[in-house]
């Protein structure tokens, strides 16, 4: 104790350490390897060589660029479609849910119970060629007479949507749920109606949320290889499930290595964009109003 | 002779770091019998099929047994009953061995990314037994990953291995691997909505289009696809699967392939997702049981065939009771109930009587047991050089979409 009170500026960063260590255990170190792999030049009869190796980054983006750009068109459809479904229904609840509240947010939660896996493997027997729901999407011309929906693009982002969305409601309810009711009542006394008052003050106000939300949503969604595999065909493939074919059926490890670095550096620069126009504007706009 | 096995036998022992103590004190009667009994075997002395049986037993060192034996095999590939694994039991009540069976492996390729680097360092992970394709069993012994077996201590494997598999080109004496299971890889139809197929190349009938699926296992995939080219997997050249790749590229670009599966067409078929695809045999024996219109076809070009083999991989905590494990199920008795569930093609002589007397109807299947005639359409695939594998694999990865 003694110790502690005649250097007292080491206690901020005593108690930082697990923190740190944390993070250089599992962050930093990982990187680390990840980089160096990536770097690497060799195969696994012959054993892997450092060697400032970078052409493995610019031929692993020419020859997958496609899967690249698929899996940001697919997450942003994604993360798009989840906003519209999630916000509603996250405003429906905070606002409506009444002493339903409680309830209604566990059915959001409820489908985590169940693994990942096995709610996707699900949907690939909801949606397959002879279901009742596809033979009714036929009957609708939703569809074409002979059309399917498992192994489409439509059933990759469905998919997607169906597994990311409670990370979109989540941020968006615990937003909405905070604005203070009198913040509302103030705006409809200075003669708002109901829209304005929704574009001037509860809109704002839950901005974080969304900024949290498309994040939380996004991300995982571009990584994501699960949905592309059970729910789509060889055209719908995604960069995960590059990294994944690249590491694990042909021990490739450098590409793999770079393509994981590559998709990192990508979304971290999407990130800070998004950051920069999205969240700190719409946070500190809302800020400085209220 | 008898001699010479009981020398061998001590050096092996030794070799083993057992103490010419604890031999003495358990073994040297054991070895004696052991002696007569691979003699036996040798000179064809057992009296029938799994006649040597009663001495193996009794040759077994049980000093040397270990308690437990970790086996870690694919999925659904011995038999099962009430969540338990009957052929385990009657091992451990035998033996006093408890078997710790793991369904690890879902892929070659898959699972020597997991353990490579443990083999790499002279360690199993605690594995005794491993089961692998007969590419990449071929592939871990050109690495040094695998032990050598003692054949000494497997005569029912001399003696009961079906002459077909006894010598191959990645293990010609068979001194590294011993099979588990072979199986045939040709297409399974619906019948009531592909009537009409008969070769390969009618899974690129138009009329199927979406339709169709192939296997991730490039060696089947390609293999079937280049005899419906006309050109021969086992003696084939690079250029022609790359030419099968490109032609089963076409195929993914117009949407005529919906997707590569492992065993997932056991569900795509019977819901009709699927109409035609290349599939294995032994889950084609489940599928057409359970469904009259789902039927598995040798196409007319030829098939695929591949063995699947255990093997004892470097650093083994017991490789003794591996290989007495190994002896073990290579009685025609012991291999019947496992047959009777997995359904694949039993690499031990004799199984086919075995199974007649307790399951007729799955003995006379001729997918589990094919006559010759069939038999001699199957084709294995080549043995590829590391540089061709990379090539002919980076190449079909890239067309299955990964």
């Amino acid at each position: 104790m003694a110790f502690v009170r005649r250097h007292r500026g080491i206690l901020p960063l005593a108690l930082l350490l697990p923190g740190l260590a944390w993070l250089i255990i599992f962050f930093a170190l990982p990187l680390y390897y990840q980089g160096k792999i990536s770097l690497e030049t060799g195969s696994i009869f012959n054993g892997f060589h450092f060697n400032w190796h970078f052409r493995t980054y610019t031929d692993a983006w020419s020859a997958y660029h496609t899967q690249f750009l698929r899996s940001f068109w697919f997450a942003g459809l994604s993360t798009l479609l989840s906003l519209l479904i999630g916000y509603p229904l996250a405003y429906a609840i905070a606002f409506r849910g009444g002493k339903w509240r409680n309830a209604l947010l566990l059915a959001v939660i409820l489908p985590f119970f169940v693994t990942y896996l096995v709610r996707t493997l699900a949907w690939e027997t909801i949606l397959d060629d002879s279901s009742p729901l596809v033979s009714f999407l036929q009957t609708i011309h939703v569809i074409s007479p002979h059309g399917r929906v498992l192994a489409t693009t439509g059933s990759v982002v469905a998919g997607i949507t169906y597994n990311f969305l409670p990370f979109m409601i989540l941020p968006l309810y615990a937003s909405l749920e905070r604005i203070d009711d009198r913040l509302l009542e103030a705006g409809a006394d200075l003669y708002g109606n109901r829209r304005s008052v929704f574009r001037k003050v509860t809109l704002p106000l839950s901005m974080p949320g969304v900024v949290a939300g498309v994040l939380l949503t996004f991300i995982p969604a571009a990584g994501d290889f699960v949905n592309a595999t059970l729910l789509g065909s060889p055209n719908q493939t995604m960069i995960g499930n590059v990294i994944q074919s690249r590491y694990l059926e042909l021990n490739d490890y450098p590409t793999a290595a770079a393509l994981s670095f590559t998709l990192m550096a990508i979304i971290l620069v999407m990130v800070a964009i998004w950051a920069k126009v999205a969240g700190t504007e719409a946070l500190m706009g809302t800020e400085a109003k209220t | 002779m008898s001699e010479r096995d009981i020398d061998k036998m001590i050096d092996e022992l030794v070799e083993r770091e057992i103490s010419r103590r604890q031999l003495f004190r358990f073994g040297a009667a054991g070895a004696m019998s052991m002696g007569a009994a691979s003699f036996l075997a040798a000179c064809g002395g057992g009296s029938s099929l799994g006649g040597g049986t009663h001495e193996q037993t009794k040759v077994v060192q049980k000093s040397a047994l270990g308690t437990e034996l970790n086996f870690s095999n694919w999925p659904l590939y011995i038999d099962v009953a009430h969540g338990k694994h009957p052929t385990l039991e009657k091992f451990q009540k035998k033996f006093g061995v408890h078997v710790n069976y793991t369904e690890e492996i879902n892929d070659n390729t898959e699972f020597f990314g997991k353990i490579r680097q443990q083999l790499a360092n002279g360690t199993s992970g605690g594995r005794d037994i491993i089961v692998m394709t007969d590419w990449m069993a071929g592939k871990m012994i050109k690495l040094g990953y695998i032990e050598k077996l003692n054949k000494q201590f497997l005569p029912n494997v001399q003696k009961n291995l079906i002459p077909a598999l006894q010598h191959i080109d990645f293990d010609p004496n068979r001194d590294y691997s011993v099979p588990w299971q072979s199986g045939q890889t040709g297409l399974i139809v619906r019948t009531d909505k592909a009537p009409d197929v008969k070769s390969v190349n009618d899974i690129f009938n138009p009329k199927y289009k979406g339709k169709v699926t192939m296997l991730t296992e490039m060696r089947d995939t390609v293999g079937l696809t280049m005899l419906g080219m006309g050109k021969d997997p086992t003696t084939g050249s690079v250029s022609d699967m790359l030419a099968a790749i490109d032609k089963v590229d076409k195929y993914v670009k117009n949407g005529q392939i919906r997707r590569f599966t492992g065993n997932d067409y056991l569900k795509d078929l019977p819901h009709g997702d699927t109409w035609v695809c290349y599939g294995w045999s032994g889950d084609a024996v489940q599928l057409e049981s359970d469904n009259k219109n789902i039927k598995f076809i040798h196409p007319e070009e030829g098939f695929m065939l591949w063995t699947d083999n255990m093997l004892i991989p470097v650093g083994a905590p017991h490789p003794y009771t591996a290989e007495v494990f190994m002896n073990w199920i290579y009685q025609p008795e012991v291999e019947a109930p496992i047959e009777d569930y997995v359904n694949y093609v039993p690499p031990v002589a004799g199984t086919k009587a075995a199974l007649l007397k307790i399951d007729p109807s799955v003995a006379k299947n001729p997918l589990i047991f094919p006559t010759a005639n069939v038999l001699a359409k199957g084709h294995a695939f080549k043995q590829l050089s590391p540089t061709d594998e990379d090539k002919v694999n980076n190449a079909f990865q890239k067309v299955i979409g990964a």
